[in-house]
């Protein structure tokens, strides 16, 4: 009752070589995949059409979009958010785009027809995409189009976001809207991109209290992560009881990630998917619809985005990394990786100020559910 | 950025004749802590709700009744601000002399009025986090050019700058503090570091060597 979605020309979708949101890591996890035998084959979803696309955005964006794909110029491409070295223009962009949105598209649509129960797309997970505009490295948001697909069908929906980065353009267009749930656990935007997603970020309207942000330190590590999202997602799930959940599943916020500064392990992320998996059968009548997001380092992302196959697919995690795909992907590797499924016990060492640290997430968690507390009664 | 364009306009007033319980009311009712008061037409004085509060309190020595008039416990004369002053300035004045807001006067016309709710309003346009956007912080050196290295920088790598506050530092360095729209300001950090600039955000990661 899983389902693995895929098609080759998600590939497509690429800034160029010098952008971190390289296709090559997709490639190298379905080889992963490949290598360990598994045998995996992915669903191809068509296409989503541009009605799809403009259930969630203006036609003006939309617009913009289909000329600078084709070379025609736009002299306001910038107030779309294009153009800039987070999203630089690039041929077909639309297209590109609108395969990946198809894809998420159609798991919920697999969801909806009583077909699986837990799919993963294997792309998407453009969370940052508005309304309006495109924004860190997000041109339509597949995430708001499935959504809003399964509202249409009468269901509550949950979303999770355990990018590394605060999902707020799923939030910004559900902000009102009180059938979706949005939960994001992040690094705190104090810092890091896009500098939303504060605790008093809590809805609007009938949705007050269905807007929640778990915003954390930069160097926060496996335990205190893990202790924040039990101390406020169960419960969130709980209390909203929604028809399914949608996770954005991105791998950043791994130690090695260029991008970020939160410290998961992979085996954070084995307890993170583990725990998912539970609480959709648990509170969501075990639906749920997962796609990836960002995380930039190849051979991270590889090892993490498998552990999730993997554990959706209920097959064992293998120990050593198949020395044919170790061969075939060394030139973007590195040197000096282990042969190991997981990071190695060793991987980071004790770092400083974790005490302080872990005060401040708690701080932040109890804050936030005292505002939840009276919202939720 | 200038008093005109984040003040409040129009500004809702009362006759120096108003009884103290009907300006209480009117506070009220509109969520408003200061209310300007005009006697024919001209500014005489502001009155807060702190005022008629202390006014009419039964811990006061002398209370005043609900039907006395503002005029008897309004402030006057009153500070004002020219809507042409720097916001700067209008914060000073509001900071040295511990009020919470400026009546503003074009000539004698009341044109606006600025609360201290507006210059955190201003803080926050002024800091770009209305943006997505990542902080970038970078300590200079002070002397001139410094900063036109950095924003030379960030411009050939193409990168918009939503706002640039600088404050003095410990050791005569000048703090800089950006936010920048790109979710790439770790890359970012590395190449300013390599061109000998001091990043103090994104820091290294304390696990990297």
């Amino acid at each position: 009752m899983a389902a693995l979605i895929h098609r080759a020309e998600y590939a497509g979708y690429d800034f160029g070589p010098e952008h971190p949101f390289a296709p090559a890591r997709l490639d190298m996890l379905l080889d992963l995949l490949q290598s360990l035998g598994h045998g995996v084959s992915p669903i191809a979803a068509p296409a989503a059409t541009r009605a799809e696309i403009l259930a969630i955005h203006d036609e003006a964006y939309v617009s913009a979009v289909e000329a600078l794909d084709q070379g025609r110029p736009a002299p306001d491409a910038e107030r779309f958010g294009l153009g800039t070295p987070d999203n630089p223009i690039f041929p077909d962009m639309d297209l590109a785009t609108r395969w990946l949105v198809g894809g998420t598209l159609h798991g919920a649509r697999m969801l909806m027809a009583g077909q699986e129960q837990r799919v993963l797309q294997l792309g998407g997970g453009l969370h940052h995409a508005q309304k309006d505009h495109a924004a860190g490295f997000c041109l339509y948001n597949d995430l708001a189009v499935a959504i809003q697909a399964l509202l249409e069908h009468g269901w509550r929906v949950a979303y999770l976001d355990i990018d590394l980065h605060h999902g707020d353009g799923v939030q910004d267009l559900f902000y009102g809207n009180d059938r979706v749930l949005t939960l994001s656990i992040h690094e705190s935007g104090h810092y890091l991109y896009p500098g939303s997603g504060h605790i008093q970020d809590l809805g609007n309207g009938p949705a007050r209290g269905l807007s929640v942000n778990i915003p954390l330190e930069p160097f926060t590590e496996a335990g205190d992560y893990l202790e924040a999202f039990d101390a406020v997602v169960p419960r969130a799930l709980a209390w909203f009881a929604p028809d399914v959940l949608v996770v954005q599943a991105g791998a950043d916020a791994h130690f090695a990630d260029p991008l970020g500064d939160l410290a998961l392990t992979t085996q954070a992320f084995q307890s993170l998917y583990e725990r998912i998996f539970s609480l959709a059968d648990a509170h969501a009548q075990g639906r749920v619809l997962l796609t990836l997001g960002g995380g930039y380092e190849a051979q991270v992302v590889a090892r993490v985005w498998a552990i999730l196959c993997l554990t959706l697919l209920g097959l064992p995690l293998p120990e050593h990394l198949p020395a044919v795909w170790m061969d075939r992907w060394r030139h973007l590797l590195g040197p000096g990786i282990p042969g190991e499924l997981h990071d190695p016990a060793s991987a980071l060492p004790d770092l400083p100020g974790r005490e302080a640290r872990s005060r401040r997430n708690r701080d932040v968690v109890t804050r936030l559910l005292d505002s939840l507390h009276r919202l939720w009664l | 950025m200038l008093v005109n364009e984040i003040m409040r306009r129009p500004v809702t007033v009362i006759e120096a004749a108003t009884p103290l319980g009907e300006a209480f009311r009117q506070l009220q009712a509109r969520g408003f802590r200061h209310l300007p008061v005009v006697d024919r037409g001209r500014l005489v004085g502001i009155v807060t709700d702190r005022d008629l509060r202390l006014a009419t309190s039964s811990l006061s020595p002398a209370p005043r009744t609900a039907l006395e008039p503002v005029s008897l416990v309004m402030t006057s004369p009153v500070l004002t601000a020219d809507p042409l002053d720097p916001v700067e300035d209008a914060a000073r004045i509001m900071r040295d002399r511990k009020i919470g807001c400026l009546p503003v006067l074009d000539g004698s016309d009341l044109v606006g009025i600025l609360t201290g709710m507006d210059l955190l309003d201003a803080l926050i346009l002024l800091t770009g986090v209305t943006k997505p956007s990542s902080r970038l912080e970078v300590a200079l050196a002070d002397r001139p050019g410094e900063l036109a290295r950095l924003t030379a920088f960030l411009a050939a790598r193409h990168v918009n700058i939503h706002s640039i506050l600088t404050h003095p530092g410990a050791d005569a360095r000048v703090r800089t503090v950006l936010r920048v729209g790109s979710s790439q300001t770790r890359p970012l950090a590395e190449a300013l570091r390599t061109d000998g600039f001091e990043v103090l955000w994104p820091a290294q990661k304390p696990w990297q060597p």
